[in-house]
């Protein structure tokens, strides 16, 4: 049986898909980290997407606007699309055309299509779908602590005393991890949860804080406030391993648990509660996701996380830490490898010498100095951007303000999508490249928690459809001929994982393919000899003191808050059936077992619209509406509804608005105004 | 700490169960799920008496037989009766017991049998067969204390009517199943099964 990885969420799971008569007919995992053998419903019922009829199974042009794609050979599609971005680069110069490599794709092929940016277009306008999801995280991460990532492993579950899950609905969007949290619950240890909705994760916590929407900000420096005054901090921790603290403990003056109770909702004896347990408890974890970073001030209220976890000296510890879990199979990896518009592999900064410097020489060509624009930022940029290379990614389900997203596509001079499966996103295209999905391909996945591990070729890609790397490293051959730059050609993804291994050693030196036989390996591990480093920060930082630095994390109000036209706020997520967009999960077996959009209604807010569970209702902002079935629910409180972004027909994401926050750009996909009106 | 298997001297860490140092068939016992003593397959020996080695930590100077002719035959019956009353037609492993031990279940001539009971098709995913069940409990324990904590499953009636089904028997989208199918890959005799494997 072959084993391979996982392409649903992060954790990363082994599988061992048995394949039949071009059919998966049957999943397994091996008993071996990091799921031991265990699977959620997506992992062991949702791998037969490569098989859908949806597939892209040839290359596709549109030779000039209100034209319809028609069927292409691959020599012409890639001489189409590299003659269209080199006109656009002469035209424009390197900032007219951005590339979006794919958290769903391989290290490698993230690592080359960020190096065809780079290297070829001369442009830092490289970006990924972190940036709607983990990067207020990775922000207020990198500037406290020099590192974007959980802190420590897996499978220190079984090694922790005290849970505190901010913002994760975790039994739904990580449900392998979720199993051994509580499973770790039911041996003793006790669990602090703080959420809206009465999740899978509230239903098992010792404490449930819940928060309104958006404030979780408030509550976190209110603990913090609070154990100051108490005296519960860990000051020998402070005093030697970190900076910031002054400046940081004056922001806090208004904090008090008092303003807390008034802004969160949750009575102030629970937050006082919930400190003093996560204070007292010495293996004491933090875990969040989305809830916490979807928001105006998601770095903030990532960074209040950070700065509690500092003030006790739970990090560089086992059984605790920082540790946001990531929601896709290789969004760690395509940070990892450099997908983003200011750091290189490796989170070596565009902006300083020495790392351009390192690049420069590997791939022998000059480099730019400033650093690139983010992924929202180049979507708002449009028509000043006139090229996208977008891979594995469909920004008109998942960008928030879908009508807005649409017109900047419309208003786009060309496109190339590379994708598995069409989309939402491929009639906006002027190329399709049809890529080979994870069951047809070679390559590693980086997981959650920083482990690199295989993906291995199962099947034959179906038509003329072809691996990511391969469709990357041809067109930047073409491109790279036509600006007489260098452009090794690659046998395999072996060959390039090798340059990423000297590219950046300090990281993934002593990771091999021959090394990963066996199983993952988790980075920094700099040696072949090296076991790779489960727990970060033992010593020192990653920072140019070696310290770990407080940083003010200041509560503000969401960008819109509901009015008497728009009295209820909306959330947005996901649910365990789905996956994001859709495109994978709508396009397998789990489509059956929840078809349409339901959204979750308080059955106060339900009462006052004479609403029943089940019945048709509009949920309308005002930036569009959408259909929906209603599911009249306590999981949600009084004023809230939640609406899952996975459906193409009743999308989320035209109700969603695109105000950003400052530091990372991400949207504020988890607080807008909408009404519900009853549909007939 | 050291001990005797089947004469041989044996070395073995505190806690270990008896499972790890000697050999024994096993069939409700796995590793994940903390399933322990429900099939008695694994018992064997120690200083004269019957143990489940699944259920039974090691002991300094224990003295263990796993191959008497007493143990021979008990699992021989165990298995002419499992194979007597379940469709063991998707469980190769205990196929392969039975030939070894030299099952013959025929010589017990006829017993009330679970073959009779039609498959439960109640979700997208996974068949629930059990005239194929043997109650070792995996799927119990792996979806409740074991892996899960979910608890969708349960055991209900005694004795030969004895069965793994939900609460109040409802159907599984009724249940807080979640469809992880870990019931599915701990089942050892196909009565939990992928309905992908049914189809053509």
């Amino acid at each position: 049986m072959m084993r391979t990885t996982c392409p649903y969420c992060g954790v990363g799971c082994q599988v061992e898909p048995e394949v039949r008569e071009g059919r998966v007919v049957r999943v397994l995992a091996p008993d071996l980290p990091p799921n031991h053998g265990a699977l959620c419903v997506k992992g062991r019922f949702g791998l037969d997407f490569p098989f859908s009829g949806k597939r892209l199974l040839y290359p596709m042009v549109r030779e000039r606007k209100g034209a319809p794609l028609r069927r292409a050979t691959w020599e012409e599609a890639l001489d189409f699309a590299a003659g269209k971005l080199l006109e656009v680069l002469r035209r424009k110069g390197p900032g007219g055309i951005a590339v979006f490599p794919s958290a769903k794709t391989t290290n490698e092929e993230v690592y080359l299509a960020q190096k065809l940016a780079r290297a070829l277009l001369s442009t830092h306008n490289v970006d990924h779908c972190s940036r709607l999801c983990h990067s207020s995280s990775t922000a207020a991460l990198s500037r406290s602590l020099g590192g974007a990532s959980m802190t420590n492993p897996i499978e220190d579950v079984w090694k922790t005393d005290l849970f505190l899950v901010v913002g994760s609905n975790t039994t739904e969007t990580h449900p392998v991890i979720a199993a051994m949290i509580k499973k770790r619950v039911r041996q003793g240890a006790r669990m602090i949860v703080v959420d809206p909705r009465y999740t899978g994760m509230a239903e098992a916590a010792t404490l449930w804080l819940r928060v309104r929407p958006g404030t979780d900000v408030f509550l976190l420096n209110a603990m913090a406030r609070y154990l100051l005054e108490e005296g519960l901090w860990d000051r020998a921790y402070v005093e030697a391993r970190t900076e910031g603290f002054a400046e940081w403990r004056a922001s806090l003056e208004g904090y008090t648990l008092e303003a807390a109770q008034e802004v969160t909702g949750v009575p102030k004896e629970g937050i006082a509660e919930a400190a003093r347990l996560y204070a007292t408890t010495e293996r004491a974890g933090a875990y969040w996701a989305m809830g916490v970073t979807q928001h105006t001030k998601g770095t903030a209220t990532a960074q209040a996380l950070v700065n509690l976890a500092l003030l006790t000296g739970k990090v560089g510890k086992e059984g605790a830490g920082l540790n946001p879990l990531r929601g896709q199979n290789n969004v760690q990896g395509a940070g990892d490898m450099g997908a983003l518009p200011d750091v290189y592999p490796g989170y070596l900064r565009v902006a300083e010498e020495g790392p351009r410097r390192r690049f420069e020489a590997l791939w022998g060509v000059p480099l730019p100095e400033a650093p690139g624009l983010r992924m929202t930022e180049v979507f708002a940029a449009i028509p000043e951007v006139e090229a996208i290379y977008l891979i594995g990614e469909d920004p008109v389900t998942s960008e928030p303000y879908q009508d807005h997203v649409k017109e900047k596509l419309l208003a786009l001079p060309f496109l190339v999508v590379q994708d598995i499966l069409e989309n939402e996103t491929t009639p906006f295209a002027d190329v399709v490249l049809p890529a080979a999905s994870f069951l047809e391909k070679e390559g590693t996945f980086t997981n959650t928690d920083r482990r690199v591990q295989r993906v291995r070729k199962l099947l034959d890609p179906p038509g003329e459809a072809r691996p990511d790397w391969w469709i990357t490293q041809e067109l930047g051959k073409r491109l790279a001929q036509a600006l007489g730059r260098p452009w090794p050609t690659y046998p395999g993804p072996e060959t390039i994982w090798e340059e990423v291994r000297r590219a950046i050693p300090e990281m993934v030196g002593g990771i091999s393919y021959a090394r990963l036989e066996a199983q993952g390996v988790r980075w920094p591990c700099p040696e072949e000899g090296h076991p790779g480093e489960a727990v970060l920060f033992r010593e020192g930082f990653n920072t140019p003191t070696g310290k770990a630095r407080f940083f003010p994390a200041p509560y503000t109000p969401p960008a819109e808050t509901p009015s008497p036209d728009y009295p209820l706020t909306l959330s947005t997520g996901r649910v365990l059936f789905h996956w994001h967009g859709g495109t994978l999960s709508r396009n397998s077996q789990l489509n059956q077992a929840y078809p349409e959009l339901k959204v979750e209604v308080n059955p106060i807010d339900a009462k006052r619209l004479g609403l029943e569970d089940g019945e048709p209702v509009y949920v309308v902002s005002r930036r569009g509406r959408i259909r929906a079935r209603a599911w009249v629910t306590e999981r949600t409180p009084e004023g809230v509804v939640y609406a899952p972004f996975h459906f193409a027909e009743a999308p989320a994401n035209r109700l969603t608005l695109d105000a950003l926050d400052p530091v990372s750009r991400i949207p504020e996909y988890k607080v807008s105004a909408v009404r519900l009106e009853k549909a007939d | 700490m050291r001990l005797k298997v089947n004469g041989k001297e044996v070395e073995a860490k505190e806690g270990a169960l008896l499972l790890e140092v000697a050999p024994v068939p096993t069939l409700c016992h796995h590793p994940h799920t903390e399933t322990r003593g429900v099939c008695r397959l694994c018992l064997v020996e120690v200083n004269g008496r019957l143990a489940p080695a699944c259920a039974t930590e090691v002991r300094e100077g224990m003295e263990v037989r796993t191959d008497t002719e007493g143990l021979k035959a008990l699992r021989r019956t165990l298995l002419e009766w499992l194979a007597l009353t379940t469709d063991l037609s998707l469980a190769p492993g205990l196929l392969g017991l039975m030939a070894a031990y030299g099952a013959e279940p025929g010589r017990w001539k006829e017993a009330p049998s679970r073959r009779g009971r039609p498959p439960i098709r109640d979700n997208p995913f996974f068949l629930r067969d059990y005239a194929k069940c043997v109650n070792c409990r995996r799927c119990v324990d792996a979806c409740g204390d074991g892996i899960m904590g979910v608890y969708a499953l349960t055991l209900a009636g005694r004795g030969l009517q004895a069965h793994p089904t939900t609460p109040l028997d409802r159907p599984l989208p009724e249940t807080p199943c979640v469809f992880c199918g870990n019931c599915v890959q701990v089942c050892p005799t196909g009565a939990l099964r992928p309905l992908a494997l049914e189809v053509g």
